[in-house]
This record gives structure tokens, C-alpha cells and sequence, in this order.
């Protein structure tokens, strides 16, 4: 890894993966040292390694996580990269056990806060050439905080990627799913976020001689982002300083499914509710239509659900031969 | 880089061998499969610490313990009867102690963290795949799976638990024979603290320990109920081969074992968190391997140190003897520039000075006693029968004499009289 060269940020939340849940009251029981990357982190990882490999540059792995998570992140340091966990005062009281029981809401905590501590802690260590995250944390995360961390940082963004490809120095090209099957290929040149799905690629083990002596590393904590942390980001182009190059990244090929109006739906909307699920009103009583060959059997599904999709009317868009 | 010992599993024997060698001086490493010591156990029984007496003073203090046995209930059961004797001791809830429920997730962190502390390495995550050996023949380190893992070493201690490939690397040991095996498994059932300790007859922190010996649906075997802090493990240990034999699931054999009327009214409303099944080399003395070759040690369950004798089912107190004996013998023969097998032979004559090699010697015909057909069908029957027929009131009959009850029992079970002479005096020589 060449610290003089451009920095790769992967920012993780290792958190137990196999968590206890309470059937009476949902509560989930976590125990730290059961921590690790789930799959989506340890892909950013591994393409965060490789790219600064292909860059030349170096990787700052960024912990939003609990002092449990320490074992964990020797194990990446055992990989070459520089590791900084984010002090969170909730997750590291020292009388807090490793393992404790806790509401199911509580386990990811607040994604803006969570993006604000790990941004203050990637402007300290300079500009970032790329930020890399998965696409959720473990701990019941939906997947915000890249897009936090986006805002903070004044980067764009492409998240939910599923595809990273190194396109050259500085520039990749990666995809994503979109509705119906599609994917959007984008090219990403400059300072971006990106979040990735936990898929293409499997996170290296460290060599032995480096997980030996990264075993008993000390992590570095950063013990004033959360101090800071809560301040919240305003949207990305309010805060975009000057001198910033702008936007790096565009699409290529896009998907943009074309618009259509739709009528406001008119009525009591109970009634149309009543009216599309058939509730309260008679029902059709079932009836033997068998034995029957697959063809026939067929035709009596279609026919069948015709008359539900058009209110008993005829159908008119179903290919009854298809 | 060379270190002075590999240590191959952070297992109860392991960490107990690299503490012995990191309090000598010598640079040891642990090597441990699991993200952390006791992640892959799925012990959840009665660990008796008298042993750490030696190496960490007070350590009831400060270990991860879930309740203090101070019940131990040993049963006999068949299908519709249940003959128990009952020991309790409030003696064995003060210090120093004599029994604990564990769970090994906990025990098994705790003590992996004195030996790390005490400056032993811990490196999680890696198997070892191999043994290296050097131009001689002797073992010198082990392979690991990790990129560029050739981990080189003095000595190295085999602490990989039953079926150890090491040991069968190293030609200590045979392919695993399904005779000298039993499968352990077990559910873990959420109970609460309080609901345990009024349905058991306990205090606070106090706990009980039911082994069964049959109730295994006729399988060779038996099971265990251990009472936890918030749970309660409940399981079965049954012969390999007769479970193979009888075409039945583990899981089946636990529902049975629950489902019997002794043992069914404790587990009323608790409910299953986990299940897990493993080894437990029971074979005893005549089935351990040679404990040293040149380079290596072998200890714990990989030396097939498991002590199951009936009354008796300790498992980590022979662990612990036996690594920190392999830690102290590896490091005196380090100091001594000599690793063969000759050279790390104090290692066999501590064991053999101590509990571990002197009980296993003297109880090594149990084994197979306490699993033998008679032993397990027959003679439980017969003890059920003539204490139910000893305590079953016949008025207006008269009671019949006790011999008349035996002889009835033991006619009624088919049992022959020179079986029964030669159990008993095989008997008698075990447990002299």
C-alpha cells in the first residue's frame, strides 16, 4: 500500500451476525465477540483492496462499531490497511457487557449520525479519492448511511451496486440493478460514494506472518467523532464548496422508464378498497371443474381469473392461447 | 518465524498448555479454528475447576460461571420408571467450590484470555491443515489455511479435539472407530432464572445436575439435564455404532429422553434455542494413542481423555490437567534442546503421576460396562422392578422379603446368574 497515493476509504459496522431473538418480545440479544463484516462489507473491502492496488494508493477502513468489533479489525490490519474505529459512547461504555440484550430498533441506531461520525473522521485523514460501504449494515441498517455520508461529504453518490470494474486509473465502471431485470451502468470518475451489494467477489485472508503480528495491533480509536457526529447533512448541491469539480459521475445508457399520468383515483377510498379485494360482497362459491386435460385446466384458470381482474366483465387484454 | 510451541486448538486443554509455556517464557501460539476460543463448542455441562487451583488462585472469582452445582441427581430409568439417588451438598456452593455449569463459549474466552495474557499469542480464524516436518521425519510446525501459512515451531501440542487429524497425521492414531465414539447432543431450552430455581429446588446462583443412565428409547446411552443461569441443557449421549445400528436420529432420541415422565414436568414451558450434536471419545484408557512423537504432543479429547465412567462424566478438568502437563513437558524439553519423542516424555510420566492417566487407568474398564447390553437393558429394568415392587404396598398380602423381590426381578429380566457374578465382580474391580 502507497500512502502517498490516493486514499480509498471502506467504511464498516461489523455487528454480531447471528443475533438471539426473544419470541415473546423481540428483544435481541447480541454478543460482540460473535462481530464480524457482514458479506456486503467484506465486497467493499475487497474491492476497495484491489482498487487502491490498481491506483496505487492505500486503503482507511472507517468502524462504526463496538469495542468486540476490535478482533475483527486486527484481522484487517493483518490485510495492509489502516483501521479507525469510531467511538460511539453507547456502544463503548466499559460497563457495558459483550453480550447484552436490546430492542430490535436500537441495534443500527441513527444512520445520520452514524454518516456524520464516520465523515468527520475521512476529513481528518484527508480528501478521499473513493468511499466504499455495503449496501446495509447488518444490525436491521436499511441501507441510508451511504447516502448520509454522500451528503456530509459532499461527494456523489451510487449505491446498490453489484458490479465494480476498474476502468483505469481514477475512473470505474460499475452497475446496478434496476426494476424489470435491468441494470444501469455508470462511469464514475473522481470522489464518489459507493455502496455494493455482498456479491462478485470474496474478501482475501490475510497472510499468516501478517495476521501473527496483526494480532496484537493496537486499533486506533478516534474518540471525538461522536462528540461531533450529530450534525446533520443538508442536501449535497446547498453545500457544495467552492472550487469543487462538480458532479463525477454520470450514466451511460441509462434505463428512465417513461412517465405516464395516472387519474387520481375518485370515491371513498374505503369503498374502492371493498370493490378491488371483493371483501363483504358475495362470494363465488368454489366449484368442481375436473377431471381435466392441462390444456383445459388452463383455460379454466384464465377464464377464472378474467372475470376477478374485470369485475365479471369479459376480458379484453388476456391472451387466452398464450 | 520460529516460535518455541504451536498450540493447534483453544480448546480447555490448549489454552491451559499455552499458558503453561507462556508462563515459562516460551513464545507459544495459539491456533484456533472459530472467530474465537469456544465458538465451535457445543458443551453446555458440569466443569469441575479444582485443577486451576494450580495456575489462576481464586478463579471461582472471576470465571464465567452459570450456577454452582450443588444438586447431583444420578438416575435409572426405563420406560415407565425412574430410580434416582439424590445428592445435595450446600458445601459444594461455597468456595472453593467443586462443581460448575458452564457454558463453553464463555469458560473456554476466559481461559484462552490468561493465556494470552500471561503472553501467549491467539490467532482465530485459521485451521491447521497439516503437520511440517523437517529432513528427519520430525514434526517441526503446522500448515494453516491461511496464504503463505507454514506456521514453524519446536514443539507442537494437538489440542483439536476428538477425530484429531493431527494425531492422525502423525500415526498416533488409527481412523476413527465408531466403538470408541459416543454422539453427545443436546438443546439448549430458555427458562427463567426464577422458574429454574423454585421448579429445581435451588438458590440464586445454585445448580443441578441430572445424569440418566438410560431413557435413550433403547439405544445405548443416556442423558443429562444441567440447569444453567436463564436455560437448560438437556441431551443424550448415545453409542455411535448402536444409534447407527438403530436407524434413528439424534433429535428423535432427545424427544424421548424429554418426553419421559421423570424428566418432562422440568421442561414444561421452556422453550428451544439451540441445537447441536458432537464426539466425545469415551473409549477411555485402552483406546488412548501414544501422547508424544517426535516434535508433538497430544492432549484432551484428542487423546481421548474424556473420563466416562457411569457415575463419573468429567471431560475439561482431564483437558486442562493434561495441557498444562504438555505445556510444562514441551517447555522443559525446549530448555533442553531436545523435542524427540524421548525428550518430551515427561509429559506421559506427569500424566501418569496425575488424575488424569491414574483415574482413566483405574476406571478403564467402565466404559465399556456402563454401555454393555445388560448393563443397559437389563439391569435397569431389574433395579426399577425391585424398587417398585419394595415400596408397592400389598395388603392384605403380607410384604414380600427382599431377597424373593430380586430373585422374582431377576427372572423376570432373563438374567443368568453367572452374567450377573461376573458383572459384579467387574464391577468391584472398577470402582475398587
Amino acid at each position: 500500500m502507497n500512502r502517498a497515493g490516493p486514499m480509498v476509504v471502506v467504511c464498516v459496522s461489523p455487528t454480531d451476525l447471528r443475533p438471539e431473538v426473544d419470541p415473546l418480545s423481540a428483544a435481541v440479544e447480541t454478543d460482540d465477540r460473535r462481530c464480524d463484516l457482514n458479506a456486503a462489507e467484506a465486497a467493499a473491502l475487497e474491492h476497495g483492496l484491489r482498487i487502491a492496488e490498481s491506483w496505487q494508493g492505500w486503503v482507511l477502513v472507517v468502524c462504526h462499531g463496538p469495542i468486540g468489533a476490535d478482533a475483527v479489525l486486527r484481522d484487517l490490519i493483518g490485510l495492509g490497511v489502516e483501521v479507525v474505529r469510531v467511538v460511539d459512547a453507547d456502544h463503548d461504555s466499559p460497563l457495558r457487557p459483550a453480550r447484552r440484550t436490546r430492542p430490535a430498533a436500537e441495534l443500527a441506531g441513527s444512520p445520520e449520525r452514524v454518516a456524520a461520525a464516520l465523515a468527520r473522521v475521512i476529513r481528518h485523514r484527508g480528501r478521499p479519492a473513493l468511499v466504499l460501504c455495503g449496501d446495509r449494515s447488518a444490525a436491521t441498517g436499511v441501507g441510508a448511511v451511504p447516502g448520509f455520508l454522500a451528503a456530509q461529504l459532499h461527494l456523489d453518490q451510487a449505491l446498490g451496486l453489484v458490479s465494480v470494474v476498474i476502468d483505469g486509473p481514477g475512473r470505474l465502471l460499475v452497475e446496478r440493478r434496476l426494476d424489470g431485470g435491468w441494470r444501469e451502468r455508470l462511469q464514475v470518475e473522481g470522489p464518489a460514494v459507493l455502496s455494493v451489494e455482498g456479491a462478485g467477489v470474496r474478501l482475501r485472508r490475510a497472510r499468516l506472518e501478517d495476521a501473527l503480528q496483526a494480532s496484537q495491533a493496537a486499533v486506533e480509536v478516534d474518540v471525538e467523532a461522536a462528540a461531533d457526529g450529530a450534525a446533520p447533512g443538508g442536501p449535497a448541491a446547498d453545500r457544495t464548496p467552492a472550487g469543487h469539480p462538480g458532479p463525477g459521475t454520470w450514466s451511460v445508457r441509462p434505463f428512465r422508464p417513461r412517465t405516464r399520468p395516472v387519474p387520481a383515483p375518485q370515491g371513498d377510498p374505503h369503498e374502492r378498497l371493498l370493490v378491488l379485494t371483493g371483501a363483504l360482497s358475495t362470494r363465488e362459491p368454489a366449484r368442481v371443474v375436473g377431471p381435466l386435460s392441462p390444456a383445459q385446466a388452463a383455460d379454466e384458470l384464465l377464464a377464472y381469473l378474467s372475470r376477478r381482474a374485470n369485475g365479471g366483465n369479459e376480458p379484453s387484454g388476456l391472451n387466452r392461447r398464450a | 518465524m520460529t516460535f518455541d510451541a504451536v498450540v493447534v486448538g483453544a480448546g480447555p486443554a490448549g489454552s491451559a498448555a499455552a499458558l503453561a509455556l507462556a508462563r515459562a517464557g516460551r513464545s507459544v501460539v495459539m491456533v484456533e479454528r472459530g472467530p474465537f476460543p469456544g465458538s465451535k463448542n457445543v458443551y453446555g455441562g458440569v466443569v469441575y475447576g479444582r485443577i486451576l487451583d494450580e495456575v489462576i488462585p481464586r478463579w471461582w472469582e472471576e470465571v464465567p460461571v452459570q450456577r454452582w452445582v450443588v444438586r447431583r441427581s444420578t438416575m435409572i430409568l426405563t420406560d415407565t420408571q425412574a430410580v434416582t439417588l439424590d445428592l445435595r451438598s450446600q458445601a459444594w456452593g461455597r468456595e472453593p467450590y467443586n462443581g460448575m455449569t458452564v457454558l463453553r463459549a464463555d469458560f473456554d474466552s476466559w481461559l484462552a484470555g490468561h493465556a494470552v495474557d500471561a503472553g501467549a499469542r491467539l490467532l482465530t480464524s485459521t485451521v491447521a491443515t497439516g503437520l511440517l516436518r523437517d529432513a528427519s521425519g520430525r514434526v517441526c510446525g503446522v500448515r494453516t489455511d491461511r496464504p503463505d501459512g507454514d506456521l514453524r515451531a519446536r514443539v507442537v501440542i494437538a489440542c483439536d479435539g476428538v477425530n484429531s487429524f493431527l494425531a492422525k497425521e502423525a500415526g498416533l492414531m488409527a481412523r476413527a472407530d465408531a466403538a470408541h465414539v459416543t454422539l453427545g447432543a443436546k438443546e439448549v431450552l430458555a427458562l427463567p432464572a426464577e422458574v429454574i430455581e423454585d421448579r429445581f429446588g435451588l438458590g440464586p446462583h445454585e445448580g443441578l445436575d441430572i445424569e440418566a443412565v438410560g431413557g435413550t428409547s433403547g439405544v445405548a446411552g443416556g442423558g443429562f439435564l444441567y440447569t444453567n443461569r436463564d436455560s437448560l441443557s438437556v441431551g443424550v449421549v448415545v453409542s455411535l455404532e448402536e444409534l447407527a445400528a438403530s436407524r434413528r436420529r439424534p433429535e428423535e432420541l432427545i424427544a424421548g429422553f424429554k418426553a419421559h415422565p421423570a424428566i418432562a414436568p422440568y421442561l414444561k414451558g421452556a422453550f428451544l434455542k439451540e441445537y447441536s450434536a458432537h464426539l466425545i471419545p469415551e473409549g477411555g484408557y485402552s483406546t488412548m494413542p501414544p501422547l508424544a512423537a517426535d516434535g508433538l504432543l497430544v492432549a484432551g479429547d484428542a487423546a481421548a481423555m474424556t473420563l466416562a465412567a457411569g457415575i463419573w462424566l468429567e471431560g475439561v478438568n482431564f483437558a486442562i490437567g493434561a495441557g498444562l502437563a504438555a505445556g510444562r513437558a514441551a517447555a522443559e524439553a525446549v530448555a533442553a534442546g531436545d523435542v524427540s519423542t524421548a525428550g518430551l516424555g515427561s509429559y506421559r510420566q506427569a500424566l501418569e503421576r496425575s488424575f488424569v492417566l491414574r483415574d482413566h487407568k483405574r476406571l478403564r474398564l467402565a466404559p465399556q460396562l456402563v454401555l454393555s447390553d445388560r448393563m443397559q437393558t437389563q439391569y435397569t429394568k431389574v433395579l426399577g422392578d425391585i424398587a417398585e415392587e419394595l415400596f408397592t404396598v400389598t395388603n392384605p398380602e403380607p410384604k414380600p422379603g427382599l431377597l424373593r423381590i430380586i430373585w422374582r426381578s431377576l427372572r423376570r429380566h432373563r438374567v443368568r446368574g453367572r452374567d450377573l457374578l461376573r458383572d459384579g465382580l467387574d464391577t468391584a474391580r472398577t470402582f475398587r
